[in-house]
Formats: structure tokens, C-alpha cells, sequence
């Protein structure tokens, strides 16, 4: 092995201290809807912690491990549904690469990423002249500075800047997003060596978050199954029933194979076409498996599984309100067809 | 090993340490035995080939000592591990080598190795190696196919003899075969698993009768076989009376993994895709997208097999989860099958393959994908097995 198990065993012993290991979702709920929907203090501790560097290489300042440590973490993370805007948070600090201000590379200030153009898209070049508008901005609410990525590069602006206008609204699980425009003013751009790895590393670690809340959910449902008693038997012993958690567990650990493998691949360099087959191909597991998941969770709780007193909704809300960030599967089914055919000409 | 290879019809050569090699030059050696070795018989049959066309191909891996793959050098086999021995798979499908007869080679071998006596092993391991003897898997009932264990073929004992009467159903090419070893119950009277025993029997022994079952493609890949008073020596039995559930249910090692290998389904993803330019179709926006989602799921279960591997070339034990591989194989296989019946059209039906080329022959990779769900452990009974051993649900 070539010590990557032995970081990531680490990583995922500290995450303890942010994601408590008994599993507690007390803290979730209590931040849900209560803007900006997550906790800045404990955004500062995950910085202290030197997670926000994770990726960043080493020239610039940053730990510089691989992907696999970061799908580590980022299943972790995703265990605990953890509200912070750590994805990202970590694409924020990979595109500004150790330029920004010392109160945002340690995590005091939260940084997020602001590069989607439109709904359901993976650009991010802008328009070409005029305000810049950026979509779906994760934890918008209580982000202190952007990374904006644009054609022209990215640049780091401060909320309440002049120009910088950010409005939030609410997602199913409690979190805020934002939609920023850039209008007055030219900030100064930064060039940013690779941007669409960037981004592919981040779908990626938003697959391993989507991959930790499935498992989550896949096992808060089983015990379900094995406690629950109706017809005098527990519900898990009834054949329908073990046939549809079996597909839960296949897809889990389809999922769980293809995160790794491909984060192993990413490790050791691919091509542009054939990283972006592979991404998507993982993000469409991961977001096929997390509304399997949603579904079935719900379905074999009963009632109860659409309440927020049960922790088992709150995975659901996850499920849906981050099954689609960074790209749909349908989307992703289309980029991954149209690079594999590139790959293959 | 002398002693094997004198026994043979087809000697041994003696071998060089394949383990030692590095994965690519193995790979090399395998390539260039193939293409040197294959002997003038068919590649890329979508049937299984009788003896009397796949022998030749026996008799060159017999010669040269690689007929048994995974047996321990002693044994006269090649000594490969699972890496190995995946890359010999896969070099060999490269090919398209016939499948030989391989139940000895693959499952009496090995439980012989760990079962038997000492006798059995000098008297039947050498007679697999020389393609002496080819055995049959006598193990379904018409009555015990997923309820194996209530199988009812009986074997009494009487003096110097077991005396065994019954019939064995779905014999993978029974009829090819001179030896069959079944499980046969030994003790009615306590529960069902635990009065079975495994038993040797001749083919050629007074009382048994073989009757070959024609599938829809015309083809005889099973038998059945009939026992009617067939007398065998007490010393037929393997592993000890009533404790046969158990050599059967015996863990063989890493095929269990291989079983769920992707390349049915990702050979059978190619034919749709050649299917689908062949007529014109490829490039529908809704074809792609279902051609699509099949691929993901062909890659994602490559992944899924190369951790499964990764963790058999590191000494890790295999737990039951290894369903997983199986369950999704067989139903991606079928799945891709159906898109291809949907895209032949009226071709879909035809009994041989449009313009003789098999890559059209939608209606032969659908049947051909029919068993993969049955055999081995029938899906149901795979996913009942996930629930209780993998998920831990409780059982009725």
C-alpha cells in the first residue's frame, strides 16, 4: 500500500471530534432553517483541523493528498450529515491555491465556491460581458467570501463589498444556497491552472458525502427493519422486503467501489475526456443510490419517515436537497457518454 | 509428481514458477502459448462444446501441465493465484478459447484436496490431470433445485456397497462425463442437511441411465441422470457419512469472485452496441442514454470485481457479501440481453444468427443470459442469503 489507507484512517479518526461517532443528529436538527443553516464556529474548527488544505498541493501551501483521503472525509462527513459547506469549501481553496487571506486559509472567514452558470450545467466561463451571476452557491448565507470562477479566472470578493449582492434561499435540508452577482467594479482575476480538474475533484468528493449519507440512512433503515414488529414478526424477516434492502446493500457497495477506484485513478493522472467519463460515471451512482436510498428509507419507515422528529427524515432531506448539486445523473449520464466517445475516437 | 504425469495420457511438462513472474510477463507467456497451442476447434462458441470437439484443446493443456490452473504445484497443477490466475481468464477469453470440461479440474480437484483420503487423492487427482476421467456435478433434484437440501436420491448401505437409487437433474454435460459425484441422503431421519453424504459414482456402473435435455436453441448442455440400485464401494464416500452438506457447501476459494466476473455482461455490451450501428440506431438520443446507463453499470461493476480481487491478491478473506457480484452480474447480463431483443426488431426472433453473424444474434445472447440467475445459486436464494448472513435481518 502506498500509505494513503493509513492518511485516511486519520483523517477519519479526527472527523470524530466534528462528527460525533455515536452517530447523534442533535445538532443537525437544531440548525435546520436557522439561517445561515450551519454552524461558522465549526466551519473554524474544520479549518483548524487543516482539512480546507486537504487538497491543495503542497507548492501552494496545502496538505496535498490525494483523493482517496478526501473521499475518506468526505464519507465521513457525509455520515454525520454534516451541514457545513466543506465540498465546497475545499474547491474554493483549491482554485485560489493558497492566494486568499490568512483569516480565510485558516477557515476563521468561510469561503465558498461561486462558479455554476446555470441550473443543471457544469459551465462556468459567464457571459461574456455585464454583471457576472452565479448559481446554487453552497452555505451562501454565512460565507464571508466567494471564489468566483469565471473565464477570466477566479478572484476572492468579501461579502458586503460594493458590486457583490448575494441572495439565499432555503433547501429541503435546512442548509441555504445563493445566488451572487458580481456587477460594479473589474476584481482583480487570478489565474487558475486547472479549473475542470477543480471541479472534477469536487463532484467527486460530493459523491463520497452522497455515498456517506446513503450508507447512513441504509443502516438507520435496517435496524428499522430488524426492530419493527407488524403481523407479530419483525418486518425485516418478510421476504419483500430482504430482497429490496439486498439491492440497497449492492448498489451501496457499487457505489462504494467505483468512488475509490476512480479516486485512485485520479490519484495517478488520467486525461481530461477519460477523468470526466469516469467523475460522472461515479456521480451517477452516487446520486442514483442516494434517492434509492431516500426512497426506500421512506417507504419501509412507514409514516414516520417523512417527519423531522425521526432522524431518518433528515437523511431523506439530505438525500433530496444534495442528490443533484454538481450535476444531476442525467447530466452526468450525457457528459460521461460524450467523453468516453471522445476518449474512444 | 512423476507419479502423476506417468499415470497421464497426456504427460506433464515440467513447469516453470509462474508466481514468480511479474503480471505482464505472465500475461506475455499466456498470449503466446495460446496463440502457439489452440488447437484447430472453434472460438467464441456461445455454446459450451462436447467432448468430442473441446478434446484436443484438454489434451494440450493436460501436456503442459495447465489444465489446473489454481491446484498447488504438488498436485501437478500450475500454482497460480488469484491475480494470476485472473489473467490466464482473461487472456484465454481474449482468445476465445473453448470452455473444457472443468468440474474436475475446478471443483472435485480442490474438495479432494481437502476431503479426501489419501487414496482417493493418489487414485483420482492424476486421472484429472490426464483427462482420464471428466466428471459431473450430480447435486439438483427435479424436486430440490433452490431447496437443494431436500434432496431425495437415497443411498443405502448393504455389505461391501452403497446402494444408491434417484435421480440427478440439470447435469452440466452429464452425458460427456465417465464419473459423477452427488449428494445423496445417507440418514432420513434427522434434518434434512444433516443426513447427506458425497458420493463418487462411475457412469458406466450397472444402473445408471443418462437422458440429455435439449434447450430452445436446439442445444444438450444438461442431462439428467437416473440411479436404479447402482452398487458403488464403501470407499466412494468423501468426508465422512451424513457430513456431505458441508463439502458441498465448502467455500471454493476464489471462484466465488470470478463467478461474478464482468465480461458476460460487458461482451454482451459490445453486441448491443455493434446491434445498435449495425442498424443504424446508435445514434437516438433515448438509445444512447439506455445504452448509457447500461455502461455505468458494467464499469461500476468492473470497480466492484477489481476490490474483490485487490482483496484476494492481499489474503483477505471472502465473506458472503461476495453475492453482490453474482446477484448484479447475471441481472446486468439479462438486462443488456432485453435491450437487444428490443433493438433487433423482428431479427429478435430468428432461430440463427442474422447474416451468420453472432454479434446480431440478439435471441441467442437472451437465452444464453436465461440460466446465469438459476444456476449456482438462483437469485432469490442469493438475496434470502444476503439478508441474513451480509444484513443481518432476521430470518422467519
Amino acid at each position: 500500500m502506498d500509505g494513503w489507507i493509513e492518511n485516511a484512517r486519520m483523517i477519519v479518526e479526527s472527523a470524530a471530534a466534528i462528527v460525533p461517532e455515536d452517530g447523534g443528529l442533535d445538532r443537525v436538527r437544531a440548525l435546520r432553517f436557522a439561517s445561515p443553516g450551519y454552524s461558522p464556529e465549526v466551519f473554524a474548527e474544520i479549518g483548524t483541523m487543516g482539512w480546507l488544505q486537504l487538497a491543495v498541493p503542497e507548492r501552494d501551501g496545502g496538505a496535498g493528498l490525494g483523493m482517496r483521503e478526501c473521499a475518506s472525509l468526505l464519507v465521513a462527513l457525509g455520515r454525520g450529515l454534516l451541514p457545513e459547506p466543506v465540498v465546497s469549501a475545499l474547491l474554493a481553496q483549491r482554485l485560489t491555491a493558497g492566494r486568499a487571506d490568512t483569516d480565510i486559509l485558516d477557515g476563521r472567514t468561510v469561503m465558498v465556491a461561486a462558479w455554476q452558470d446555470r441550473t443543471d450545467s457544469l459551465d462556468f466561463a459567464g457571459p461574456a460581458g455585464g454583471d457576472i451571476l452565479k448559481l446554487h452557491v453552497d452555505g451562501a448565507a454565512g460565507a464571508g467570501a466567494f471564489a468566483v470562477l469565471a473565464e477570466q479566472g477566479v478572484a476572492i470578493v468579501r461579502a458586503g463589498e460594493p458590486g457583490v449582492r448575494v441572495e439565499t434561499a432555503a433547501l429541503q435540508d435546512g442548509t441555504f444556497e445563493g445566488t451572487l452577482t458580481l456587477s460594479a467594479g473589474n476584481p482583480e482575476w487570478l489565474p487558475v491552472a486547472d479549473a475542470d480538474l477543480a471541479l472534477d475533484e469536487a463532484i467527486l468528493s460530493h459523491s463520497a458525502y452522497l455515498l456517506g449519507l446513503s450508507e447512513r440512512g441504509i443502516e438507520i433503515t435496517l435496524d428499522y427493519l430488524r426492530v419493527r414488529k407488524q403481523f407479530d414478526q419483525p418486518i425485516g424477516s418478510f421476504q419483500a422486503l430482504q430482497h429490496r434492502a439486498s439491492e440497497l446493500k449492492i448498489q451501496l457497495e457499487l457505489c462504494r467501489a467505483a468512488i475509490f477506484r476512480t479516486a485512485a485513478r485520479l490519484d495517478a493522472g488520467l486525461s481530461a475526456d477519460r477523468r470526466a467519463a469516469a467523475v460522472s460515471r461515479v456521480k451517477t451512482r452516487a446520486a442514483g443510490l442516494a434517492m434509492l436510498m431516500a426512497r426506500e428509507a421512506v417507504q419501509m419507515h412507514g409514516a414516520i419517515g417523512t417527519t423531522e422528529e425521526a432522524d431518518i427524515g433528515l437523511v431523506v432531506a439530505k438525500a433530496i436537497s444534495q442528490a443533484n448539486r454538481y450535476g444531476s445523473a442525467r447530466l452526468h449520464r450525457n457528459r460521461h457518454f460524450d467523453a468516453s466517445e471522445r476518449s474512444a475516437a | 509428481m512423476t507419479q502423476h504425469q506417468a499415470a497421464g495420457a497426456f504427460p506433464a511438462q515440467s513447469l516453470p514458477d509462474f508466481e514468480a513472474m511479474s503480471d505482464e510477463d505472465f500475461r506475455q507467456t499466456v498470449r503466446r502459448f495460446v496463440e502457439a497451442k489452440y488447437p484447430d476447434i472453434p472460438r467464441f462458441s456461445q455454446h459450451r462444446l462436447r467432448w468430442d470437439e473441446v478434446k484436443p484443446w484438454y489434451g494440450v493443456l493436460s501436456a503442459e501441465g495447465w489444465i489446473c490452473p489454481t491446484w498447488p504445484r504438488a498436485f501437478g497443477g500450475m500454482g497460480l493465484g488469484p491475480g494470476k490466475h485472473l489473467i490466464l481468464i482473461e487472456e484465454f477469453e481474449r482468445f476465445g478459447c473453448a470452455r473444457v470440461h472443468d468440474i474436475g479440474p475446478v471443483m472435485l480437484g480442490p474438495l479432494l484436496m481437502k476431503f479426501g483420503t489419501q487414496a482417493q487423492k493418489d487414485f483420482y487427482l492424476p486421472r484429472i490431470l490426464s483427462g482420464e476421467d471428466i466428471w459431473a456435478q450430480g447435486y439438483s433434484e427435479p424436486d430440490a433445485g433452490s431447496d437443494l437440501a431436500s434432496l431425495r436420491t437415497r443411498a443405502v448401505r448393504d455389505g461391501d456397497a452403497w446402494v444408491i437409487d434417484g435421480q440427478k437433474t440439470w447435469t452440466t454435460l452429464g452425458m460427456d462425463a465417465n464419473r459423477i459425484f452427488i449428494l445423496a441422503r445417507t440418514d432420513p431421519s434427522v434434518k434434512k442437511q444433516a443426513g447427506i453424504s458425497f458420493l463418487l459414482v462411475p457412469m458406466d456402473a450397472p444402473g445408471v441411465t443418462v437422458r440429455p435435455i435439449r434447450n430452445l436453441e436446439g442445444h444438450a448442455e444438461f442431462c439428467e441422470v437416473f440411479f436404479d440400485a447402482v452398487r458403488v464401494p464403501l470407499d466412494s464416500l468423501v468426508g465422512g457419512e451424513n457430513e456431505g452438506w458441508a463439502i458441498a457447501k465448502a467455500l471454493l476459494g476464489h471462484e466465488r469472485v470470478f463467478i461474478g466476473a464482468p465480461r458476460l455482461s460487458g461482451n454482451a455490451l459490445a453486441r448491443l452496441r455493434y446491434l445498435a450501428e449495425a442498424r443504424d440506431v446508435f445514434d437516438d438520443p433515448a438509445l444512447q442514454d439506455r445504452y448509457t446507463r447500461l455502461k455505468l453499470d458494467v464499469e461500476d461493476l468492473s470497480d466492484l470485481f477489481e476490490a474483490y480481487v485487490d482483496k484476494l491478491r492481499g489474503g483477505e478473506t471472502i465473506g458472503p457479501d461476495v453475492a453482490i457480484l453474482k446477484i448484479f452480474q447475471s441481472e446486468l447480463y439479462q438486462r443488456i440481453s432485453d435491450e437487444m431483443m428490443e433493438l433487433a426488431g423482428a431479427t429478435a426472433g430468428m432461430r440463427e444468427p442474422e447474416d451468420g453473424d453472432p454479434r446480431k444474434h440478439a435471441a441467442g445472447t437472451w437465452l444464453a443470459a436465461r440460466p446465469t440467475t438459476i444456476f449456482g445459486g438462483s437469485t432469490e436464494v442469493m438475496r434470502n442469503m444476503m439478508a441474513r448472513y451480509v444484513l443481518d435481518l432476521p430470518t422467519r
